[in-house]
């Protein structure tokens, strides 16, 4: 059916659009509101239920150690409110065919929420009722959820959702809810829109150590992903305090295993991943800051700390006292009372070794997330030989794809830092006005 | 005098709380003058913290707001956006630094923190409360750009702003366009010709007629503002002045030039550099031959002039360099028979796809060797041989020594020595001495100076991948500010009560921006401020004998409130 779409400040029904951005994390943000302040209209879609990515889930960012929620939030907001941007979360594409004249007939499907989008205040009345827990995915597991919940503290919108896999359909939040705004009849809603261009900005996946079992992830409590230990860091963080998960005490031996699902064929990725190593100093230079009796050990291939200051930030952690172990992790067994037992090659005396430490934070790799590509009926996104979308023109017009009018940014195109997906969002910015300029 | 001002403070998820005691600074300032609400919030940045100023704005009717977070840097536009949205004017609100200034600067003294976050409230609550109703000036502006540099990065700016519709000015201070890359061969990581690449960009900027290059050009003049500033640029040829509405900065760097006698380069002549190296590979065909030998063994010696640890050296990675120098020795074993490459680094830096280079030679049978600074290689020479002798990390530390018939020392990035244009534009330089962002992570293309943007390697060391992802990026940037055609600018400017003013010649000397004028008040001269020049820096007030100038934004009144509050 075709429906309404209403425009953040205006409520005329909108169809047509100068541009799709698919994906609202911070290259989909940039991208849209680069366009948006150039005067395009733009339609801003969003799978998850809240917008910013994986940026807002962060706790500080290298090499500033600004917090990431204080600087992405501002940019979340400012996406949220334009005037020029349409903005859809919960909302996937289902196809995207291109027509004779060139213009793009996108069918998208927005996922009920359960929820009356304009009339949830955020109150939370909702969750504090629902009887349902289940595994938070925001925090990663970390802690638990309700099946009706706000994703997180500054999601955006900041309003209730009902996970309905988990809903056991009692009803109490609809009796609770203050503003009457729970909706079970609410449907999948197909909607059709055409569009003069796309920009595909639908980030990265995160590598799942369950797929190198010697490390012990899911299996051993104490070894947590870095996603986890960027949540335990992070202001809105579930605890208030760094633990590990077995039993709750205060760590005082971590290790980092670098390039967890990065660098290793095995794992069917051999490419680098570009942030682990920044992140992982970071980390470590956040732990000792917590944590100024923890020990904490780094055992790494080659530490790549090549941007801008990340040099200067690599040496500032090792002076901190974070301890760099040039070695590559072979196994990872438990200790009765849940410590772990690390077995590596110590590169520098050339000798195997163990060592013991009582939380193991794996330092896990970006990885492409190509499912895109199926949505386009009649023509080919293409891929690159590491299943990021192809750049034919790499060296002179990075943002143009196999397709003529759709263009990618961030870490679509490969793995990459904030700083440079925000240059890339802006040359897709660049490269699309320039394409709609030349169709008018 | 405002009466019902709001106060907000902001927990910043614990950057301030965690050291900040939040319910003692609102126990501190509850009963302050004119204070109406007074709310803490764990965001105040957030979209619901905003929503609800929004709402308490209108129904409780304030008239001014406090909100007490973070540098003003980061969130002015954001709670400007709140007032206005919710009808209050935007300098009724005042941004406290309790972040930067009190939780983070006194991280070891909590009590101190949570003291100075009282008193900088206190005087923030001051100022509000003698705050005015502003209203920005909206100025036409220009759309055209001058980029300074056509490199590589220049070049694709140029191209970008002009499909997006914006006309460019590109200034070259060489006879030549395309900097270094006009020189290079194959490139990374994808194979292409430098050459080829200069060439395409080149016949693209042909095709566009809104773009003017000058070469041999430098600009000898700049005045005015975002928007509109007039630039006269020296060249050959008479040039008027032009007009334009933003500046690119795309200078580019320059190459690390060794010391003599560092690897001892200018010693012997078996040590080049990798730029001389690759002029080599690519002029030579058949035989690789090198002052009258032929060239079969090579070492390539790392980090020359990057990640160095002294005072005063360049302690930065040069970024490319790793990647640059694998794939160069990829090349001459793909051009030349009986190669062997030595390469001694200090870890590898191949990020991202450049991995699959390193990759492909180690499977190449390319030897790596690692050192550390304490232990870098030595070079001699016996006879007509060079030896590189090497403690390598990766053979557990074992000394190896390699006969060899080239070394090339693998050099970094250095920043362009631009005096002139840091000088001319007050441009700010970090501690490495490239060109400073405004923001590193989200704001990598603006500068603190408006309408100024900065692309490519003047900002720090990058490949050409990134060099043109960030010249497109200051291309949109630079057009989403010009296109619309015009701009607000802030009204903090000074004012000149006519009545009180003597007409010395005090402010007319502390203006730095030509922005005080004579005007005729009652028969009489009187200094006059030039609304489109003050940039309500502030010189000009406190040296006035008979304090007859104000600053909007920061009047007298409100700077003295502020300082009886802090001394209270």
């Amino acid at each position: 059916m075709n429906t309404i779409l209403p425009a953040n400040n205006e409520q005329d029904k909108i169809t047509d659009f100068d541009v799709l951005v698919i994906g609202a994390g911070i290259a989909g943000e940039e991208s849209s509101l680069k366009l948006a302040d150039m005067g395009f209209r733009v339609l801003l879609i969003e799978k998850e239920p809240s917008i910013g990515g994986k940026m807002i889930l962060l706790s500080k960012v290298f090499p500033t150690l600004d917090c990431a929620a204080c600087i992405t939030t501002p940019k979340v907001s400012e996406t949220a409110r334009h005037p020029n941007i349409t903005l859809l979360t919960l909302t996937e594409t289902e196809s995207i065919v291109k027509e004779d004249n060139g213009l793009f007939s996108a069918t998208l499907n927005k996922h009920p929420r359960y929820v009356i989008e304009k009339d949830c205040t955020g109150c939370q009345e909702c969750e504090r009722v629902c009887p349902v827990i289940t595994e938070d995915q925001f925090q990663f597991n970390l802690v638990a959820r309700k099946a009706v919940y706000i994703p997180f503290n500054i999601a955006n919108p900041r309003i209730a959702l009902i996970d309905i896999e988990n809903c056991i359909l009692c009803g109490l939040c609809e009796h609770k809810c203050p503003s009457a705004c729970i909706d079970f009849s609410q449907k999948e809603e197909i909607i059709q829109v055409k569009v003069k261009s796309v920009i595909v900005a639908t980030g990265f996946k995160l590598f799942d150590p369950a797929l190198i079992p010697r490390y012990g992830y899911g299996k051993f409590k104490n070894v947590i992903t870095s996603m986890q230990m960027e949540r335990e860091l992070a202001p809105t963080r579930p605890f208030n305090n760094i633990l590990r998960p077995s039993d709750g005490k205060t760590p005082g031996k971590i290790a980092y295993i670098f390039c967890t699902g990065s660098r290793d064929q095995t794992c069917g990725n051999s490419i680098c991943s570009q942030v682990c190593c920044m992140y992982s100093t970071k980390q470590a230079q956040l732990l000792m800051g917590a944590l100024p009796m923890a020990d904490i050990t780094m055992y790494y291939i080659n530490i790549r700390a090549f941007g801008k200051g990340f040099n200067e930030f690599y040496m500032q952690a090792q002076d901190m006292g974070a301890h760099y172990i040039k070695g590559k992790v072979a196994s990872v067994s438990e200790k009765e009372n849940g410590d772990l037992i690390l077995r590596y090659e110590d590169i520098v005396t050339g000798k195997v070794t163990e060592s013991e430490h009582d939380l193991v934070v794996l330092s896990v790799g970006l990885l492409a997330n190509p499912a895109i590509i199926q949505v386009f009926k009649n023509t080919t996104l293409e891929l690159d030989a590491s299943n990021y979308i192809k750049q034919p023109d790499l060296m002179q017009s990075p943002a143009v794809t196999s397709i003529e009018g759709v263009f990618v940014a961030g870490t679509a195109t490969a793995p990459m830092d904030i700083p440079d997906t925000i240059m890339s969002a802006g040359a897709a910015a660049a490269e699309t006005s320039g394409y709609l300029k030349q169709l008018s | 005098m405002k009466k019902k001002i709001g106060v907000y403070i902001c927990h910043c998820g614990g950057n301030i709380s965690d050291y900040v005691d939040i319910e003692k600074v609102k126990a501190a300032v509850k009963d302050e003058a004119h204070v109406y609400l007074l709310k803490n919030t764990m965001f105040a940045c957030s979209d619901s913290s905003q929503k609800e100023m929004e709402e308490d704005i209108k129904t409780s009717e304030l008239d001014a707001i406090v909100v007490a977070s973070c540098s003003p840097k980061l969130h002015v536009p954001t709670f400007r956006g709140v007032t206005s949205r919710a009808g209050l004017n935007p300098y009724n609100y005042v941004q406290v630094n309790i972040r930067e200034q009190s939780s983070w600067a006194h991280s070891d003294d909590p009590t101190g923190a949570t003291e100075k976050a009282i008193l900088l409230v206190k005087a923030g609550i001051a100022r509000a409360s003698e705050s005015q109703a502003l209203t920005s000036l909206k100025i036409a502006t220009t759309n055209a750009v001058a980029i300074i540099g056509a490199g590589v990065g220049g070049l694709r700016s140029a191209i970008a702003l002009a499909d997006m519709g914006t006309e460019v000015y590109l200034i070259e201070k060489e006879n030549n366009i395309g900097g270094h890359v006009a020189d290079y061969g194959a490139l990374f990581t994808s194979d292409i010709q430098g050459k080829e690449l200069i060439a395409s960009l080149q016949t693209e900027l042909k095709k566009r007629s809104c773009i003017k290059l000058f070469t041999h050009a430098e600009i000898i003049d700049k005045k005015g503002s975002i928007g509109n500033f007039d630039i006269k640029v020296q060249t050959g040829n008479e040039i008027p002045p032009l007009h334009i509405g933003a500046f690119i900065m795309n200078t580019g760097f320059d190459n690390y030039e060794p010391k003599e006698g560092e690897y001892s380069y200018g010693l012997f002549d078996s040590v080049i550099t990798i730029s001389r190296f690759n002029k080599l590979v690519d002029q030579s065909n058949g035989k690789f031959i090198y002052n009258d030998r032929e060239i079969h063994t090579i070492a390539y010696i790392y980090c020359v002039g990057s990640r160095q640890d002294l005072e005063g050296e360049n302690k930065y990675c040069s970024r490319y360099c790793c990647t640059a120098a694998i794939h160069t020795s990829i090349q001459v074993k793909k051009k030349f028979k009986n190669i062997t490459n030595l390469h001694y680094n200090r870890g590898i830096r191949t990020y991202g796809k450049q991995e699959l280079l390193y990759d492909e030679s180690s499977r190449n049978d390319d030897i790596y060797m690692q050192f550390s600074l304490d232990n870098i290689p030595q070079v001699k020479q016996k006879g007509n041989k060079t030896i590189i002798t090497v403690k390598d990390i990766l053979s557990a530390g074992k000394e190896i020594e390699a006969e060899v018939d080239l070394i090339v020392l693998v050099t970094g990035m250095i920043p362009r020595k631009n005096e002139n244009l840091v000088h001319q534009f007050k441009l700010p330089v970090g501690r490495d001495h490239f060109f400073n962002e405004i923001h590193m992570k989200l704001r990598p293309v603006e500068t603190v100076i408006d309408g100024v943007l900065i692309a490519g390697t003047c900002q720090s060391p990058k490949n050409i991948l990134e060099t043109i992802n960030s010249s497109m990026a200051a291309a949109a940037k630079a057009n989403s500010i010009l296109t619309k055609g015009e701009i607000s600018l802030e009204p903090t400017l000074a004012m000149v009560n006519p009545a009180a003013c003597l007409i010395c010649d005090q402010c007319f000397k502390a203006c730095q921006f030509d922005a005080i004028l004579e005007t005729v008040y009652e028969n009489r001269k009187v200094a006059k401020i030039n609304s489109s020049n003050c940039k309500g820096c502030g010189m000009c007030t406190p040296v006035c004998p008979t304090d007859a100038i104000d600053l909007a934004g920061f009047t007298n009144a409100q700077i003295e409130g502020m300082i009886d509050a802090l001394v209270d």
